[in-house]
C-alpha cells in the first residue's frame, strides 16, 4: 500500500472494462455452452438435464462421421497442399535472383477475402462451368462427395498458397547462413542440403506454421458454407459445419454444443499433442 | 534451371484463375459464356459491374455496416487492451500476471463454443440483429491480442518515464492517454490491422447474430446471396462483388506494410 500513491488508488478501474468485456462475452458463454452440451435446449424451453446423452448420440450419429472425416480430409489436406507446397515454392525461390517476382503469383489470390473467394469460385466449379470444359469432364464438381470437399480444398490452396509461401521465405531468409556455406563446401547440395542442413535449421519457424494451420484446418466453416452451405444433403460439412447446422437450423441448441465441446477438445487436443512433440 | 521451370509451371497454374477473374468482372454482363471465358472481352465494363454489384446485391448497406464495425471495435479494442496493459506492467497491478493470463486465455476459445450463449444471451437482452451488439462482441474478441501485444511492448518501455511524469504531477489516467499510448502508435496499428482484416472477413459472427440487411455484415450479405446472385445477376457482377468486397483489406494491408512490419517487430520486443 505504500506505494499506493505513485501508481494511483484506480488501477483496477483501469483492467475493468477489458476484464468485463472478456469474461462477459468470451468465459461465460464457453462455460455456459459448457454446461448446455449435457442438456436436451430447444432455446424455447429451459434446458433440461440430460447427463451424456448427447455425448453418446455423438457417437453413433452417421452425420457426425461424415463430417469427423471430411475435417481430417481438411487437415491431412492443409497440410501437404497449402503448407507443403508453400515450403516448395520457398524452397525453390528464396535464393534465387528475382525469387521475389516468382513468387507474385501466388500472392495475388490472397488479395480475395472470405465470401469474395466463392463468388469468384462458384461459377468455374459448377455444372457446365470452366473447371467442366477445361478438363472434358462431366463431373458437378460442388455436388458429389468427396470431390466437393477435395474442390473446395484446391480453391483453398490456391488462395492461402502465398502466405504460407511467404511466411517459409522469411523464415528460410533469417537461418544463419554459416551452417549452410560450411555443408557446401563440404560438398552437400541439392535435397542432401536441404534434408540434413536447412530444414533442421528452419524447424521452429515449420513448428509455427504447421501449428497455426492445424488448428485452423480444424475449424474450417467459412469457405464450406458459402460454396456448399455444407451440402448436397449433408456430405460436405465440417465439424463447424455441422456445429452450426445441428444449432441454428436443426434448432437442438444441446446437441451442437455437444458438437462445439467435441470440435473444442479434438483442437485442444492436437495442438497439445503437437506442442509435445515439438517442445521434445 | 528446374527450379525456375516448376516455379514457372506453378505459377501459371496459379495466374490461370486470377487471369480468369479478372477477364471475366470487366466483361459486360450479359456477354457471359463459360465456353469463352477465356477471351477477354473488347468492352471494358468492370466500374459498371462494380456499380451493379454495389445496387443489385444491397451491398450498399452491409458495407456501411462492416465499415462502422471494422473501424470502431477494433479501436475500442485496442484502446481498452492498451489500458489493461498500462495497468499491468506500468502501473504493477497486484496479480498482474494472472490478469493477464485472465485476459489473454480469452483467444483459445473457438468461436463455436461462444454462438448458442450469444445467440440466446443477445435475443434475451435485446442486443439480437443490432450494431451495438455486433460492435460489442467484436471488441471483446480484439481485446485479448491488444493487451498481449500492448503489454509486451510497455515492458520494454524505461519505467523513469513513468516516475518522471508522477513527479510532474501528473495523474495516472493522464500519463496513459498523454505519454504510453502515443508512444505505442505503431504497435497499435498494427493489432487494429489484424482485427480490422478479422472483422471485415468475419462471417460466422454475422450470420448468427444478425438478420436485417442494416445490420448484417458484407461478408454475410454476400454469402448469403450467392444463390441469389446467380440465378438473378450474371456472373461478371458477381465477380465484381467478390473484389470489391475484398479492396479495403487489400488497400489498407498495402497502404500500412511498413507500419505494419515495425508494429509487429515492436511488439515482441
Amino acid at each position: 500500500m505504500t506505494r499506493a500513491p505513485i501508481l494511483g488508488r484506480f488501477r483496477h478501474g483501469y483492467v475493468a472494462p477489458a476484464a468485463l468485456l472478456v469474461a462477459g462475452l468470451l468465459y461465460a458463454p464457453f462455460v455456459w455452452t459448457a454446461y448446455l452440451s449435457l442438456t436436451r435446449y430447444d432455446g424455447l424451453a429451459p434446458p433440461e438435464w440430460a447427463g451424456l446423452a448427447n455425448f453418446a448420440k455423438l457417437f453413433d450419429d452417421p452425420v457426425l462421421l461424415t463430417s469427423a472425416g471430411n475435417t481430417l480430409i481438411w487437415v491431412a489436406g492443409t497440410m501437404v497442399l497449402p503448407v507443403g507446397l508453400g515450403l516448395l515454392v520457398a524452397v525453390l525461390s528464396y535464393d534465387l535472383k528475382g525469387g521475389a517476382w516468382y513468387r507474385v503469383p501466388f500472392m495475388l489470390p490472397y488479395a480475395l477475402s472470405g465470401a469474395g473467394l466463392a463468388m469468384v469460385w462458384s461459377p468455374v466449379l459448377s455444372h457446365g462451368g470452366v473447371a467442366n470444359l477445361l478438363l472434358g469432364v462431366d463431373t458437378a464438381f460442388l455436388q458429389e462427395a468427396p470431390h466437393n470437399t477435395i474442390a473446395m480444398l484446391l480453391v483453398w490452396t490456391w488462395q492461402q498458397l502465398g502466405v504460407n509461401t511467404l511466411l517459409f521465405v522469411v523464415g528460410l531468409q533469417s537461418i544463419p547462413k554459416a551452417p549452410i556455406e560450411a555443408a557446401r563446401i563440404d560438398g552437400a547440395s541439392g535435397w542432401r542440403l536441404f534434408r540434413y542442413v536447412i530444414w533442421p535449421l528452419m524447424r521452429p519457424l515449420t513448428a509455427v506454421v504447421v501449428g497455426l494451420a492445424l488448428v485452423a484446418s480444424l475449424k474450417t466453416f467459412d469457405i464450406v458454407w458459402v460454396l456448399t452451405q455444407g451440402g448436397p444433403g449433408r456430405n460436405s460439412e465440417t465439424l463447424a459445419v455441422t456445429m452450426y447446422k445441428e444449432t441454428f437450423v436443426a434448432s437442438d441448441y444441446g446437441y451442437g454444443s455437444t458438437v462445439a465441446v467435441a470440435l473444442t477438445v479434438v483442437a485442444g487436443l492436437a495442438s497439445y499433442l503437437y506442442l509435445k512433440r515439438q517442445v521434445r | 534451371m528446374i527450379r525456375r521451370a516448376v516455379l514457372i509451371v506453378l505459377g501459371l497454374i496459379w495466374l490461370g484463375p486470377t487471369y480468369l477473374l479478372i477477364v471475366n468482372a470487366s466483361r459486360p454482363p450479359e456477354s457471359y459464356d463459360p465456353a469463352r471465358a477465356w477471351a477477354p472481352s473488347a468492352d471494358f465494363a468492370l466500374l459498371d459491374n462494380f456499380a451493379r454489384a454495389w445496387e443489385s446485391a444491397g451491398l450498399g448497406e452491409s458495407l456501411a455496416s462492416t465499415a462502422l464495425y471494422s473501424v470502431v471495435s477494433p479501436a475500442l479494442g485496442v484502446l481498452i487492451g492498451a489500458l489493461a496493459g498500462y495497468t499491468i506492467v506500468v502501473l504493477r497491478l497486484r496479480h498482474g500476471f494472472w490478469w493477464f493470463l485472465l485476459l489473454f486465455g480469452g483467444t483459445v476459445f473457438p468461436s463455436q463454443m461462444l454462438l448458442v450463449p450469444l445467440f440466446v444471451g443477445y435475443s434475451d437482452a435485446g442486443l439480437y440483429d443490432s450494431r451495438l451488439g455486433m460492435i460489442l462482441i467484436y471488441t471483446a474478441i480484439n481485446v485479448p491480442l491488444a493487451a498481449f501485444v500492448l503489454r509486451n511492448f510497455y515492458s520494454g518501455v524505461a519505467f523513469s518515464v513513468f516516475e518522471a511524469a508522477r513527479m510532474d504531477g501528473a495523474s495516472t489516467w493522464r500519463i496513459f492517454w498523454r505519454i504510453y499510448l502515443p508512444l505505442a502508435t505503431s504497435a497499435l496499428a498494427a493489432v487494429f490491422i489484424l482485427e480490422f482484416t478479422f472483422i471485415w472477413n468475419d462471417l460466422i459472427f454475422g450470420l448468427t447474430l444478425t438478420q436485417t440487411a442494416e445490420v448484417r455484415p458484407v461478408m454475410t450479405a454476400l454469402a448469403g446471396l450467392m444463390t441469389d446472385v446467380y440465378a438473378g445477376t450474371p456472373v461478371p457482377v458477381g465477380l465484381a462483388a467478390g473484389l470489391v468486397v475484398s479492396l479495403p483489406t487489400v488497400v489498407l494491408f498495402l497502404a500500412t506494410q511498413r507500419l505494419f512490419a515495425r508494429g509487429l517487430s515492436l511488439g515482441s520486443v
